[in-house]
């Protein structure tokens, strides 16, 4: 049995499941709504939610794609029996997401939000290249128009902003000075890129696309800025072999089996921009032909 | 030394006098000559300068017009000392993971089993069209889509006859409640009720033609599409029935409710059962170079071919018909578009399917 921690309505997970429906493999959804107890019978522990229920010793491999697993958390009045129930259910809580990650896995709910800083390091020390970055809390440092901003969090949307439903914080180059001190931002520098490639990555392989944009104002510092009358080119791309062992040696520093990773290529060398796990693969992936769902399904 | 790169997205078909141009990017084809195909493969094992030493004085001056025009056309890029080895070819096989991806249903209501529902949701189908010779009220459209509400049916196509309900509220309505529905066509219509603006869901149309099972089949230019699935389906199987079923008025199961064949009557037969027939998936790897005359177009990895009504001129061993579509004025040979209905030599295929009374220009 293969569990799937997932969102509702996530288009990704349903492409999955779908494979997994024509390849005859049983799965259980979990959705961000449920909420589980752990419970024990004949001396197997099992998990219950509204919606599902299942022992941990069934589940053969899981797939941690967004949410994550959340368990009741019981209250007790008496003060010293709360602070012991709440230690016991922490392990009991803990014993059951180690169990479950130390299974056949893609990503796991306790290390796939990555720290963009703490990567950037991890890069370097694995020998990849990296544009040059720092933090700052003002423009005196920054090298105008050599300069870009971007955001530090995994989340690049900003809701209901100034009228805005949804709004995107793109890449931006720096092009003047501010004369304010700001909250501590991270700067990086730009790099005239020849194109980017974008990697699925799945378990030490790499489905690279070229994602060809330079061609095109819009696109060219941010390729999620489309062109809709006159799509970036995606095209299948190989990763020279070095660049690829170095980068499968920082998933595997990471800790983590399954993403998207973003490089510039820019003359002779790759630049190594960032990991995203969460992220939307499935559009690159089948504009190259790779059926990236379908790698997926078969490795669960 | 400069070389020539073309993208791993741009297929060329190479037909009898020229070729198609197909950006599987940007879901757009355009003709070409079959000089510009040999440019294009001489650059594909020889420099750019290696090429032009081929040509004359005055040739040379072509050549460079048709370099200027594959990379203005962004169909590939320039690299100086070799071609960019990283960039490996596209590979074209299909996978979809549907057992059945379209099922065409001609029915007189919208009121569906319950086991074909299922059956449905197990086959994996995404794709339903339906086609219907009554006039359906709003109650029967939101029926369809209640019924559907939990499925794995991704989008809905209608074909149904107008009737003067149909109004701005009703759509309006439809618009409002209905998720799958991305195309309706109420056909038979003389006066629409209000203009069509771009403003719903779905596509909306109102013809004044009164549509017809055996109108479908039509091979030309207008229905052809350039999409990345539709190619490369047609590359390795036939695009007109591959993954697709059809279950005609009477409740029978075919490839399509326009060919005799059935595999079994809805009311006794599950779709299941009926694609385990061993003829079910027979012209699913036909592709349209086992064609005759196709297999030499320009168009056949675009085209929508048509295995229902066929020229009947030829069969393969396997008792195939590997005949031209009846319904295609196009003749490869001569590069010409002619209405396929007043060829002579296509009078008595047109007979043999009793279709003297078919509207030609649907």
């Amino acid at each position: 049995m293969i569990l799937i921690i997932s969102k509702k309505q996530e288009t990704t997970t349903n492409e999955v499941i779908k494979w997994l429906l024509a390849m005859g493999k049983k799965f259980i959804r979990v959705q961000e709504d449920e909420v589980f107890e752990i419970k024990t019978k004949e001396k197997r522990i099992y998990i219950e939610s509204d919606r599902n229920c299942f022992y941990l010793d069934e589940i053969s491999s899981v797939w941690y794609r967004r949410g994550g697993l959340k368990f009741k958390n019981f209250h007790y009045d008496n003060h010293s029996v709360n602070i012991h129930m709440q230690e016991h259910q922490h392990w009991l809580h803990d014993y059951v997401i180690k169990t479950l990650e130390s299974k056949k896995h893609i990503n796991k709910q306790s290390n796939s939000a990555v720290n963009k800083l703490f990567v950037l390091e991890q890069a370097k020390k694995t020998g990849l290249d990296v544009p040059e970055y720092y933090l700052a809390e003002n423009t005196c440092d920054v090298v105008l128009d050599k300069t870009i901003i971007k955001p530090l969090t995994g989340n690049i949307t900003i809701d209901a902003y100034q009228n805005y439903g949804e709004s995107i914080m793109y890449t931006h180059v720096i092009d003047r000075q501010e004369e304010d001190s700001f909250f501590i931002t991270f700067f990086q520098e730009k790099i005239e890129k020849d194109f980017e490639i974008r990697s699925f990555y799945l378990n030490g392989r790499f489905f690279s696309t070229a994602i060809i944009s330079q061609n095109d104002e819009r696109t060219k510092t941010d390729f999620r800025k489309y062109n809709l009358e006159k799509p970036n080119r995606n095209v299948r791309y190989n990763l020279p072999i070095e660049i690829e062992r170095k980068t499968r040696q920082l998933m595997e520093l990471l800790d983590i089996n399954c993403g998207s990773i973003d490089f510039i290529k820019s003359e002779e060398k790759f630049y190594f921009l960032e990991v995203n796990t969460v992220g939307q693969f499935l559009g690159v992936s089948s504009m190259c032909n790779y059926g990236a769902e379908k790698a997926i399904a078969e490795y669960l | 030394m400069r070389y020539f790169n073309l993208f791993s997205d741009i297929l060329i078909t190479k037909g009898v006098n020229r070729i198609l141009i197909s950006d599987l990017q940007r879901n757009y084809s355009e003709l070409q000559s079959l000089e510009l195909n040999n440019i294009i493969e001489e650059l594909k094992s020889n420099s750019i300068e290696d090429v032009f030493a081929l040509y004359d004085q005055e040739s040379k001056e072509m050549l460079q017009e048709y370099l200027n025009f594959l990379v203005e056309k962004e169909y590939g890029f320039i690299t100086e000392n070799s071609w960019d080895e990283n960039f490996p070819p596209l590979q074209t096989d299909f996978s979809d993971s549907s057992t059945i991806s379209n099922i065409f249903i001609e029915t007189a209501d919208l009121m569906f089993s319950p086991q074909l529902v299922q059956s449905i949701e197990n086959l994996g189908i995404r794709h339903l069209v339906i086609y219907c010779e009554s006039k359906l009220s709003l109650m029967d459209f939101l029926t369809l889509e209640d019924t559907f509400n939990d499925s794995c049916l991704e989008s809905i196509e209608i074909f149904s006859l107008y009737h003067e309900d149909v109004n701005d509220d009703f759509v309006k309505k439809l618009d409002e409640k209905c998720l799958r529905i991305y195309s309706l066509i109420f056909h038979k219509c003389d006066n629409a009720a209000f203009e069509v603006t771009d403003t719903f869901k779905f596509n909306l149309v109102f013809t004044d033609q009164h549509l017809k099972i055996n109108s479908c089949g039509k091979v030309d230019l207008k229905y052809f599409e350039t999409n990345m699935l539709k190619v490369l389906e047609a590359i390795n199987h036939n695009s007109c029935l591959h993954k697709k079923i059809g279950i005609d008025i009477n409740g029978n199961i075919k490839n399509c409710p326009a060919m005799c064949n059935s595999f079994g009557n809805i009311n006794t037969t599950t779709l299941e059962e009926a694609i385990l027939h061993e003829d079910f998936k027979k012209y699913w790897n036909l592709t349209k170079s086992g064609i005759q005359i196709c297999k030499d177009c320009e168009f056949r990895n675009i085209c929508t071919d048509c295995r229902a009504f066929t020229e009947q001129t030829h069969k393969n061993n396997d008792g195939l018909d590997i005949s031209k579509p009846l319904k295609c004025g196009y003749n490869p040979y001569t590069s010409q578009w002619e209405e396929w209905s007043l060829n002579p030599l296509k009078q008595k295929a047109i007979q043999s399917y009793s279709m003297q009374q078919l509207n030609y220009d649907a």
